[in-house]
């Protein structure tokens, strides 16, 4: 599907630069502002209105009705757009690509040497120009002048750089008499979302985070941002997330009014393939994720993260990530290897000692002979701010596991077991 | 008109149980089945944690998503990195030591879907407090597991998913092997018998668990 671009230059773009903002917003959020004028893309638009000199009556219509004056030029590729736009005389007039031919080789991006001698040779307008082979241009001028044979061509590989920040829109709703319990709001935010993602859906866009706001009755504002990893327009989801985000920091008077704000973006490409290994739906994901943090606390759900540090336990948990499910590249031999799982809190035991040797173990869960024993292991090595004080052995008893044992001062614990 | 009939024979049932997809250990010859609860029980130090990181490293590392409910708090990152498991692949819930907030955690993320597996490890929970755990909670995850690609692996002491599970082994510990002499030893290696206690007539299989000093 082959792209399209309009740019509208203005005679003043000071006095405009708003009005002309409003008027490409009718058409695209892809917008790049001009030092002359704006650049916005229309591609897909065919679809809708028809060929792009329809596209561009349409433009002219919407200028007409914000009573401000500019040349518009509708074409494939930015260049040509920009160029043919600048040709216009800042009146209301449409440029249309078969016009091209016709532009002086001054507007193009030539140094004025080569422009004069190409005047001395009666080159003038750029029809003039395609009429001398490519070759022979690119050898006498150098290869930079193939970006100038490109734009002759209509083949300018320049693209439109958005500079204009991703839209948003908002929907607020006052409410009657204050309202205690945010859940009595659900149904009435549910009504708000429909509308901003029905106008969001208008606009073929998506969004990735929604800002809601609450007018308190203590004259506070209690804002929400809540951000999901992908954008999505499914309202239901939206609704489940908002209701576990303010469930976790519920607002501490009564609600007033409800302000919700939702940031555009372009819609998620989704692929799915036959050999898709097994992951949740980044919905689901999120959502079960949040549901879980309400449920057992935030700092309890998360991604496991080692710790490049020689300390007890050097590993936390990553609240604030979310498993990625990538795939690993390099291949490890597969094997089982003893693993280790702590007690939390750590079993108190009484250990009898016999000619420094580790004899018996009791704790209230178990006792028996020690079987087998190595150590003693110093552990806990911030050695450069606190000394060695904890010892720790791997010990067998009889009947029972292989555990870690650990005295810290004259007290003994049982820290984990070997499974 | 056999196929019309309400009451299946139970070749037929047997059959139908079975997902394709089975996820196996080659070194221990240990194999579970997607799509439904299989639990491992056994007393302390019998490599229960050893071989559920060893399914959980397999499915990682192939880019699956996998949780662990880890209801005393007791899961070792470090171990689990040495066992193969793709960390940022995995989903750590810390239930510390509330058995209803274990269950319920299992419960939310088998309704997700999706996940490879789900490791609800309820080692170090008093046992009598599990009995008092409803059997119809098995039966509900084993609904809600069934035609979806998740497996459900629970570890215990003792046995507690009864009949819900498809797959349920017994651990136990042959021997620990040690190296050196006198206070110089090292623990080496845990020979671990694994007997199913829905194949009374399959012989038990034996795989050795190694310890793996690296640095991680």
């Amino acid at each position: 599907m082959s792209k399209l671009y309009a740019c509208i230059i203005s005679t003043d773009i000071k006095r405009d630069k708003t009005s002309l903002e409003a008027v490409a917003r009718q058409f695209s959020y892809l917008i790049e502002m001009l030092d002359d004028g704006i650049l916005f893309d229309v591609s897909g638009l065919e679809r809708l209105i028809g060929k792009p000199d329809r596209v561009a009556h349409k433009i002219l219509d919407e200028l007409e009705k914000q009573n401000i004056a500019g040349s518009i030029a509708v074409a494939e590729t930015v260049e040509t757009a920009v160029l043919l736009a600048r040709q216009g005389d800042g009146l209301n007039s449409i440029h249309s690509p078969e016009t091209f031919q016709q532009l002086l080789l001054a507007s193009l991006p030539i140094e004025q040497d080569t422009l004069n001698i190409f005047s001395e040779l009666g080159l003038r307008r750029v029809e003039d120009l395609l009429a001398v082979p490519k070759d022979d241009l690119i050898n006498r001028y150098g290869r930079a002048f193939s970006n100038v044979v490109d734009v002759i061509e209509q083949k300018g590989r320049q693209l439109l750089t958005p500079n204009v920040k991703d839209g948003e829109i908002s929907w607020s709703y006052h409410l009657d008499s204050p309202v205690e319990d945010f859940e009595q709001l659900i149904f009435l935010l549910n009504h708000g979302l429909e509308k901003l993602f029905s106008e969001i859906a208008r606009l073929a866009l998506s969004t990735e985070q929604l800002d809601i706001s609450f007018k308190l009755r203590n004259k506070v504002r209690k804002t929400y941002e809540i951000k999901t990893s992908f954008p999505t327009l499914e309202r239901t989801f939206w609704l489940k997330l908002i209701n576990l985000r303010v469930a976790l920091d519920p607002p501490e008077s009564e609600i007033l009014a409800v302000d919700v704000v939702s940031h555009f973006t372009k819609p998620r490409p989704a692929q799915k393939g036959l050999y898709a290994v097994s992951r949740p739906e980044p919905e689901r994901l999120l959502l079960t994720v949040n549901k879980l943090k309400k449920l057992v606390g935030e700092e309890n759900v998360g991604v496991p993260k080692i710790l490049n540090e020689r300390i007890a336990e050097a590993f936390v948990l990553d609240a604030d990530a979310m498993p990625k499910g990538r795939e690993r590249i390099e291949i490890k031999d597969e094997k089982a290897v003893i693993a280790f799982s702590y007690f939390h809190p750590p079993v108190r035991a009484e250990v009898l000692v016999r000619d420094g040797r580790l004899v018996f173990i009791k704790t209230c869960y178990f006792e028996g002979h020690v079987s087998e024993c190595s150590g003693v292991w110093k552990a806990n090595s911030k050695w450069w701010d606190r000394s060695w004080k904890t010892e720790e052995w791997d010990v067998g008893i009889e009947n029972q596991g292989v555990y870690r044992l650990s005295k810290a001062g004259n007290e003994w614990f049982l820290v984990g077991e070997y499974d | 008109m056999s196929h019309l009939s309400l009451v299946k024979n139970l070749s037929h049932l047997q059959e139908e149980q079975r997902f394709v997809d089975e996820i196996l250990l080659e070194t221990s010859g240990l194999a579970l089945i997607r799509g439904s609860v299989a639990e491992i029980a056994g007393e302390p130090s019998s490599g229960k944690t050893a071989i559920s990181l060893s399914f959980l490293a397999k499915l990682t590392a192939a880019g699956e998503i996998c949780a662990v409910v880890d209801s005393c708090n007791s899961f070792d990152p470090r171990s689990a990195v040495l066992a193969g498991v793709e960390l940022e692949n995995l989903l750590w819930v810390k239930c510390g030591g509330d058995i209803e907030k274990a269950f319920l955690s299992a419960d939310y993320l088998v309704q997700a879907k999706g996940f490879g597996a789900i490791w609800l490890n309820l080692n170090g929970l008093p046992q009598r407090n599990l009995r008092m755990v409803p059997k119809t909670y098995w039966y509900r995850y084993r609904n809600r597991i069934k035609e979806t690609p998740t497996l459900l692996l629970v570890t215990a002491e003792e046995p507690v998913t009864g009949s819900a599970s498809q797959q349920s082994f017994l651990f136990s510990r042959e021997g620990a092997s040690w190296s050196g002499s006198g206070r110089f030893k090292l623990l080496r290696e845990f020979q671990i018998r694994m007997n199913s206690r829905k194949q009374f007539f399959r012989e038990p299989l034996r795989t050795m668990i190694e310890a793996d000093y690296s640095d991680v």
